[in-house]
């Protein structure tokens, strides 16, 4: 089935949707996290605050930075903005205007991630030099699996551009699911806390030496820049949610583009946020961290799954 | 054209009497040779479709006339030589006196003739238009590069490189001329149009045999895994701009050779090549790829990185050809994603001559200023030159296969291809080209992880040692040469559509189908696409030009969103190390950067470490500590160290035969002849 395309102004929409609601999922987590710990926690909207508190504070810079340390967190947060733009949000279907496809989309976390290592190590200090190369350890691991997973319902819909994979497939599609579909999906849940940058495989709310990956790069970085780098995680880890919904889950990705229409696709959308991000929540609230050499081996039954669903697309 | 070219290397041969003028004047020919190089390309490969340019030669042998022929394919890679010669033009004579400002004027004056033959015999082997041109070319460039690796330094470490080098290049050229003399045999002449007329009647045995020969031939000088042996060792020996040389063209020329001799002289003149060939190819692609970034992400010299990332390209190169072998003509209607896969390769071709030519020349800057190779003595240059770092970024960023530039659009390419293949072949064969794109998928995300490092360790933090701090930006000269690969890096990345249009000649001319811009550029030159459904209902499209120009609205936006917000200038404050005063101790080094994903892939690294502690009485104070760490290469020591021990036994066999008495040899003499004359004299 095919449906209309979506327009540029459309696809800018979505992409400023998704950046506005980004730190909200973060919070989110973090509070139904704080629940489960017999917390108050912190509300919803803290994200917001600690953002709109960086973006307002001045800025300490490291005295052996190079002139590259205060491009990178504008460079970061752009690249991870952008990947936005290729996530469908409401609507199925192509962009009027082609713009990119799963790999592009990949393609810029990575650019967004490189990026990220090169400022850690741009300081000087151990702290970041260890973060980045850590990230880029698990990076390399976690990429070709995602890759896979992304193949293995690509090659069932004969494309990779996510609004015209949705639209190929379809809404009643998900009553229906093929033995690989639950196997990539399973990969795909191994591989969530891995590319969001969660427990098991980092901790997001420490920077301490032995759990570190990405907070460890950031901690050179302070004011607006540590802004953009938090706001850029925030946007990192909804993008990473909607592009599981958009390969496994297009319903609610309505066809019509009337305002009702939209609405729905909103609802829809958030609500398969949230039962992602409760996921989330969960499995960082009931497992430690990794140690860090036991992270291939969690990655490889991501990898496993993956294979064997791409196997049984294929034969 | 002939004479252009001729007169650069000519020119080099004059200027070589006029000693520190000479590197001026023979870098200049170089860069007339290869600007006309650019105009013939260009002309053929914006000219009516289908046109050759042929020159027959003067007749220096008796038995063969030999011609140049200049068709789509051949313009093509001779528009990637002179792309990046022009650049090395530009910028060796500034690095040559930089690096080496005692050379004597004989080495000087070798160097510029060795530099304007190798370029000239690179150029003219793609327009060869005989079996002979074509071998002669090949050893002349086999030989001045020869002489651009042992004339850097005068060390033992270089004069082994190039014994190396010469050994594995020959051995593989031997394989070649076996090949050709057993088409020219058949032909009885020299010339492709009757080679290729002779290859017609071959039966499917022979016509393999010969393609593998050739395959491993090319492959020596291609790089490939296992011939990869000499390059990791030859291409950081010579000077920057000739490693730029060798490393992002010269290996090109082979993998001109193979497509030369796969699609053109030995292909079948219908139906699909035979099966074989295409599945070698894209394993052993495959295998280059990956193993190739992994050694290189083991690698602290910055020159010898470089060089172990070329066997990782030459790998994705040839997964492209590979999958255009598989797919020529197996295809149903339409056949498009044969060509998909060649454009591919062609495009990857060209791209990684760009990156790969601006990293060297970036690591040729930084060896230049500082005289060190090895990154862990470097660090903090970035904000000693600048220009320099800025431009390294670039190519490491392109090289990685990141958006918005060059890397991704033909990495992209690959994969789309890939991914079309696995939904035609069911069964194991689709899963072997899944598995391939999987690796392909690591190989980038190696890549970047070892970029990181590369650009992280050799231009930021602080300065490690003396070498390092008191670098200086390197002559603008230089910084022009660098700029004008970089500047194709991003123009390739951001406007691909535009470069479609070169490559509809070598495509359509190799698979007699679609040419690349009709299928690729189909929806206007903004966007590419490909059909992955026979039906082309589904074709994924993208659009880097749409992409980058939100990017950069993006970077502004956030730019002035963080400008705005900004109350007083950053303040300065030194790293913090936990209280301690900040050093460059405190820096990450390449070894430790690497260690995680050396101890993730310790099966294929094998890696040793040996820790020595001088202890003051006590074990907790230490007094001083030793490290030293290595990899292997398991191709090295799996199939080479064997070989040499199986040569060595063997020789002390037949030393127990060689008495040194003259009887005695006279009688082995006798002996064979009276074999050879039972075996083969019999029918007479």
């Amino acid at each position: 089935m095919m449906t209309g395309e979506r327009s540029l102004g459309l696809l800018l929409l979505e992409m400023t949707l998704l950046v506005l609601l980004g730190p909200l999922v973060t919070g989110i987590i973090q509070k139904i996290k704080a629940r489960l710990q017999c917390r108050q926690g912190a509300g919803v909207l803290q994200p917001y605050r600690d953002l709109t508190k960086l973006f307002r504070k001045g800025t300490v810079q490291a005295d052996t930075a190079s002139g590259l340390f205060r491009l990178i967190p504008v460079l970061v947060l752009a690249a991870t903005v952008a990947a936005g733009a290729l996530v469908p949000v409401v609507r199925a279907g192509p962009p009027a205007f082609p713009l990119g496809d799963a790999l592009l989309l990949l393609g810029l976390l990575a650019l967004a991630r490189f990026l990220t290592a090169v400022g850690a190590l741009d300081a000087g200090g151990a702290f970041g030099g260890m973060g980045a190369s850590r990230e880029m350890t698990v990076a390399p691991l976690v990429e070709p699996v995602l890759m896979m997973v992304v193949f293995s319902t690509a090659v069932a819909a004969g494309t990779t551009e996510l609004g015209a994979l949705a639209a190929q497939r379809g809404t009643s599609w998900v009553f229906a699911w093929h033995a690989s579909d639950f196997l990539g999906f399973a990969a795909m849940l191994v591989l969530l806390p891995a590319e969001t940058g969660r427990i098991p495989v980092d901790n997001p709310d420490t920077h301490l030496e032995l759990t570190m990956l990405h907070e460890g790069m950031l901690i050179e970085h302070s004011g607006p820049g540590l802004g953009c780098m938090l706001l850029a995680s925030h946007t990192r880890q909804i993008v990473t949610l909607g592009l599981v919904s958009a390969l496994f889950f297009p319903v609610g990705l309505v066809d019509g583009a009337d305002a009702a229409g939209l609405l729905l696709g909103v609802g829809a959308f958030a609500a398969k946020i949230l039962v992602l991000a409760t996921y989330l929540a969960l499995v960082e609230s009931s497992y430690a961290k990794l140690r860090l050499f036991r992270v291939p081996q969690y990655l490889g039954i991501g990898f496993v799954c993956a294979l064997t669903a791409l196997a049984l697309r294929i034969l | 054209m002939a004479a252009c070219y001729g007169a650069g290397a000519l020119s080099a041969l004059l200027a070589r009497w006029s000693g520190r003028l000479a590197l001026g004047v023979g870098h200049l020919a170089t860069l007339a040779g290869a600007v006309t190089g650019l105009g013939v390309s260009l002309g053929v490969l914006l000219g009516a479709p289908g046109r050759t340019l042929t020159q027959p030669l003067p007749a220096l042998f008796p038995f063969a006339r030999l011609s140049l022929s200049v068709d789509g394919l051949s313009a093509y890679f001779l528009l990637v030589i002179s792309l990046v010669a022009v650049a090395a033009a530009i910028y060796g004579p500034a690095y040559l006196r930089a690096h080496s400002p005692h050379a004597g004027r004989a080495r000087q004056a070798a160097q510029v003739l060795a530099l304007n033959v190798f370029v000239g015999c690179m150029a003219f082997l793609c327009c060869a238009g005989d079996a002979m041109t074509f071998l002669l070319c090949w050893e002349g460039m086999t030989l001045a590069s020869y002489v651009l690796v042992v004339s850097d330094d005068r060390d033992g470490e270089n004069a082994r490189a190039g014994l190396l080098y010469m050994v594995m290049a020959h051995g593989g050229t031997a394989l070649l001329l076996v090949a050709f003399l057993a088409l020219t045999e058949r032909a009885g002449a020299f010339d492709f149009a009757a080679l290729r007329a002779a290859a017609g009647d071959l039966d499917g045995t022979t016509r393999t045999t010969l393609f593998f020969l050739a395959f491993v031939g090319f492959g020596t000088k291609a790089g490939v895994i296992p011939l990869h042996v000499w390059l990791p060792r030859a291409h950081p020996a010579a000077p920057s701009h000739v490693s730029a040389l060798m490393s992002g063209v010269m290996l090109k020329v082979a993998i001109y050779g193979m497509l030369r001799f796969a699609f053109d002289l030995l292909a079948p003149v219908a139906g699909p090549l035979p099966p074989s060939w295409g599945w070698t190819v894209l394993v052993v692609g495959t295998t280059s790829a990956v193993l190739g970034v992994l050694y290189a992400l083991q690698q602290h010299d910055l020159k010898r990185l470089l060089a172990f990332h070329s066997v990782e390209n030459i790998g994705i190169i040839l997964i492209g050809v590979g999958l255009a072998m598989i797919l020529w003509r197996r295809e149903g209607a339409g056949g498009v994603l044969a060509t998909v896969a060649l454009t591919a390769a062609l495009l990857h071709t060209v791209n990684h001559a760009a990156f790969k030519g601006l990293l060297f020349l970036g690591a040729g800057s930084v060896i230049s200023q500082t005289h060190v190779r090895n990154m862990e003595e470097l660090g903090g240059l970035a904000r000693r030159m600048p220009w320099t770092a800025g431009l390294f970024l670039l190519g490491a960023v392109a090289i990685s296969a990141l958006p918005p530039l060059n890397g991704f659009v033909s990495e992209w390419l690959t994969f789309q291809a890939l991914l079309g293949g696995a939904g035609r072949f069911h069964g194991p064969a689709g899963l072997v080209i899944v598995f391939s794109a999987a690796m392909l998928a690591l190989t980038g995300g190696l890549a970047a992880a070892c970029f990181a490092k590369a650009f992280g360790v050799t231009f930021l933090g602080r300065p490690r040692t003396p070498h390092a701090e008191h670098a200086t930006e390197a002559p603008p000269s230089m910084i022009a040469g660098m700029a004008w690969l970089g500047a194709l890096c991003v123009a390739l990345g951001v406007a691909p559509g535009y470069a479609m249009r070169l490559l509809d000649a070598p495509t359509a001319e190799l698979l007699h189908g679609p040419a690349a811009s009709a299928v690729v550029t189909a929806r206007g030159p903004l966007v590419l696409s490909t059909g992955l459904t026979a039906s082309g209902m589904a074709a994924t499209s993208i659009s880097m030009t749409m992409v980058t120009a939100l990017l950069v609205a993006l970077t502004a936006m956030v730019w002035v969103l963080r400008r705005g917000s900004r109350r007083a200038l950053p303040q300065a404050a030194p790293t913090w190390t936990c209280g301690m005063s900040p050093t460059s101790r405190f820096d990450y080094t390449a070894t430790a950067f690497a260690k995680p994903l050396r101890l993730v892939f310790a099966t294929l690294y094998r890696p040793r470490r040996e820790v020595i502690r001088e202890t003051a009485g006590t074990p907790y104070v230490v007094r001083r500590i030793h490290y030293a760490g290595e990899v292997v290469d398991l191709a090295e020591t799996q199939i080479y160290h064997r070989v040499l021990r199986g040569i060595t036994v063997l020789s002390r066999t037949i030393r127990v035969l060689s008495t040194g008495r003259i009887h005695g040899y006279i009688g082995f003499v006798l002996g064979a002849l009276f074999v050879a004359l039972l075996l083969f004299g019999v029918g007479q």
